[in-house]
């Protein structure tokens, strides 16, 4: 098996604070690694350092065998990321903000017709596309940010609280796309802090705590139960 | 083999995953945005309201200027004329002469009746920078009296006032057009990452360069579209001089690369988008108004300007010497009063007042004496222009200044040729009557049309282009080191 995104003893510091402490994790094509932990574990910091936006203090992050921080651009083409929060241009539409970004992504117009029907699948109808950003909801931004990231064709999903403000029904419906990225063969890291979500779409679970991988399990191996126990145990250890 | 890795790395910068199509892309969507929020129309619309009325003044003093010119021009042919006919009414002994104004007496001719005004015609551009038009005036009245009492007579301070006290085109680009643009770009990095878009769109392969050029490109483009389709619009119909309109065009788009490169550098650095504007605002204050004050302060400290008072000075003490000295001829009085026929040529030589002899070799031991004066004066004025040609540098805005009003004829290079050129004028003025006017000869038909005349002779195009060069390479120079700059400092470009 070869890694899609590989993390090799990753480690960052932001002055006093080890935000991250000798990661090392792998994605492989076709899984879905769920990362869990505490606010402040050091989730965001990983997806950071995978998209270049800071550099790794020490450690080595990968995309398709290729070091991130030596080629940005290169690896940045296989990859699509949805942030906590979809931020798009406010004076254009969402049908607009998506064919901008979709192009940016993959290099080529996005035809309106693909557009619309990308839209309608993450739930957003052809009157909701046509309407500005500035009045969307935050869900509806997300689904524009799901959108762009399904229009990229890329080898690996970096999804940082995805469904965070999707009202159930869109989450689900967010959990079928990821299975389906996944079934053609993407690699997926999400964070996330829904534990069931986590052992639904996971074939693979990471706890962090205080910037270190405290545990990387087959989702398959451990029941829901015993997942949440474990994580509850980790969570209660943060503040020794 | 450092060699061919590096010589890779350059094959793809400039080639890049399609650096073209995501530069096009983000230039297209940044024109999409910028019009929609109403930035653009905005600033385009007050930079064309601001450039339409300073077009307007620029063209009403010009043209109210040019018909002083013309109405000057026409009286003196009319005077010509006149005095002509006159002449052949005298010698046709229908007409009495005054003694004071004789056609056929060369002093009268020479101290004005046959004055002309040398006359320095404004360009094509003239409208767009005013300059020094209002302090060095376009035309003298040259006669035989001496240099300095109508050369050096107007107050000129020093040569070199970015301020002209006009809403001229120039006030409008070397003060607004900076202000406009760094309006439109303070924010470009900033406010992407402000409101979030930052991530999504590095998150792709775009690189943060080409995002800022692009950015930068659509603005450039907007300003500079509508900098020349205004002036264009309504300069060219009326005056024409489009090759000298696509030369002001090229130095105005190099003064705003300029100004565009200050806000991408600033944007480089990663701030809030309100410490870019301030840094900005110190930035415009530092160079468009404190460094050329430090400029003028430098160049009158250097080089002080002359001092009119004490040429004035020199030159009545000269006269009040030549006074002395020729004071019997002064002291003759003027025949024509009891013999009036002194007034009418005869055998082709008419009486002379003695008094207007004296007065002309006093005027000749004047010039003689101020010359050195003069020439020293006339090098300080040259001294202080190259002075602020070669540090005009440390200020953009007395870079551009230099050239518009290069271009528009306005500057003071041109201006120090005109006032040499009328030296010159005058020297052969004084020459062709000194003869006349000591030895007796009277004035005939011939000789009206034989009078010196002045015609001014433009420097050659080849030398303007030369200087418009060097001021071009003075804002183009430091943009690219800015540039370069800040492509290094966007590496480190914080994202978090
Ligand atoms: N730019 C920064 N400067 C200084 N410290 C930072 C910076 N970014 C993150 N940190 C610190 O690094 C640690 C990890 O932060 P991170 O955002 O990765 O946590 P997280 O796991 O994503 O938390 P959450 O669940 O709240 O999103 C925290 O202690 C945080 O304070
Ligand atoms: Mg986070």
């Amino acid at each position: 098996m070869n890694g899609i995104l590989e993390a090799l003893a990753v480690s960052k510091r932001f002055g006093e604070t080890l935000a991250l402490d000798g990661v090392s994790l792998q994605v492989n094509a076709g899984e879905v690694f769920c990362l869990l932990g505490a606010n402040g574990a050091g989730k965001t910091t990983l997806v950071n350092i995978f998209l270049n936006f800071i550099a790794p203090t020490s450690g080595e992050a990968r995309v398709d065998g290729r070091d991130v921080t030596r080629h940005a651009l290169a690896a940045k083409r296989d990859m699509a990321y949805i942030p906590e929060q979809v931020m798009l241009y406010g004076v254009l539409s969402g049908l607009e903000n998506l064919r901008y970004f979709a192009a940016l992504a993959t290099d080529e117009d996005l035809p309106e017709r693909r557009a619309l029907d990308l839209l309608r699948q993450v739930g957003l109808d052809e009157t909701a596309a046509r309407r500005r950003i500035s009045e969307y909801s935050k869900g509806m931004r997300q689904k524009v940010g799901i959108a762009i990231a399904s229009a990229k064709n890329a080898k690996a999903f970096l999804l940082d609280e995805p469904t965070s403000g999707l009202d159930p029904k869109a989450a689900n419906e967010f959990s079928q796309l990821l299975r389906t990225a996944r079934d053609k063969g993407v690699a997926v890291l999400t964070t996330t802090h829904d534990l069931f979500h986590a052992k639904q779409t996971g074939s693979r679970i990471g706890i962090m705590r205080r910037g270190r991988l405290v545990e990387n399990l087959l989702a398959a191996d451990i029941s829901h139960l015993d997942l949440e126990s474990l994580y509850l145990k980790h969570m209660s250890n943060q503040d020794e | 083999m450092p060699p061919l890795s590096t010589l890779d790395k350059l094959q793809r910068t400039l080639q890049g995953p399609g650096t073209g199509y995501l530069f096009t892309r983000v230039f297209l969507n940044e024109g999409r945005i910028l019009l929609a929020d109403r930035t653009l129309w905005l600033a385009c619309g007050l930079l064309f309201l601001f450039l339409g009325y300073s077009l307007y003044v620029g063209l009403s003093q010009v043209r109210a200027r040019e018909a002083v010119l013309q109405g000057i021009t026409l009286r003196d042919a009319e005077k010509a004329d006149k005095s002509i006919t006159q002449l052949r009414r005298i010698l046709a002994g229908h007409e009495t002469p005054d003694p004071f104004s004789n056609p056929a007496d060369p002093a009268s001719v020479a101290s004005g009746l046959g004055a002309r005004h040398a006359v320095l015609p404004y360009l094509a551009l003239a409208p767009l920078a005013l300059g020094q038009s209002d302090m060095a005036p376009n035309y003298y009245r040259v006669t035989n009296r001496n240099k300095s009492t109508f050369l050096y007579d107007g107050e000129m301070d020093n040569p070199w006032n970015l301020m002209t006290g006009h809403f001229d085109t120039a006030f409008v680009v070397i003060y607004l057009l900076p202000l406009l643009i760094l309006g439109v770009s303070y924010n470009m990095l900033s406010a992407e990452r402000e409101r979030g878009t930052l991530r999504l769109l590095l998150s792709h392969s775009l690189g943060i360069g080409t995002l800022l050029l692009a950015k930068t490109a659509v603005r450039a483009l907007a300003v500079l579209t509508t900098t020349g389709a205004t002036v264009a619009a309504v300069l060219l119909p009326e005056r024409g001089g489009s090759l000298e309109y696509l030369f002001w065009l090229g130095m105005i788009a190099a003064y705003a690369v300029f100004w565009f490169a200050v806000a991408a550098a600033v944007n480089a650095l990663g701030k809030a988008s309100a410490t870019n504007a301030f840094a900005l605002i110190v930035v415009w204050v530092t160079l468009v108004i404190l460094a050329p004050v430090l400029l003028n302060l430098a160049v009158s400290q250097a080089y002080p300007a002359p001092s009119r008072t004490e040429l004035a000075t020199r030159s009545r003490l000269i006269t009040i010497g030549g006074l002395n000295r020729f004071a019997d001829l002064l002291a003759t009085d003027y025949r024509h009063v009891g013999k009036p026929q002194v007034l009418l040529p005869k055998d082709g030589k008419i009486e002379v007042a003695e008094r207007r002899k004296a007065h002309l070799l006093i005027a000749r031991q004047v010039d003689a004496e101020l010359d050195t004066l003069l020439a020293a004066f006339e090098k300080q004025l040259l001294a202080q222009q190259q002075f602020i040609e070669r540090f005009s540098l440390i200020s953009p805005a007395a870079v551009i200044h230099e050239g518009m009003s290069a271009l528009a004829g306005t500057g003071s290079r041109r201006y120090t040729q005109f006032t040499q050129q009328v030296s010159t004028y005058h020297m052969d003025w004084k020459a062709f009557f000194e003869v006349r006017i000591l030895n007796g000869i009277a004035m005939t038909e011939p000789d009206f049309a034989r009078l010196p005349k002045f015609s001014w002779l433009e420097q050659p195009a080849t030398a303007l282009r030369g200087q418009l060069a060097g001021y071009a390479l003075q804002l183009l120079v430091p943009s690219l080191l800015l540039g370069l700059w800040a492509r290094r400092r966007l590496r480190r470009y914080p994202m978090v």
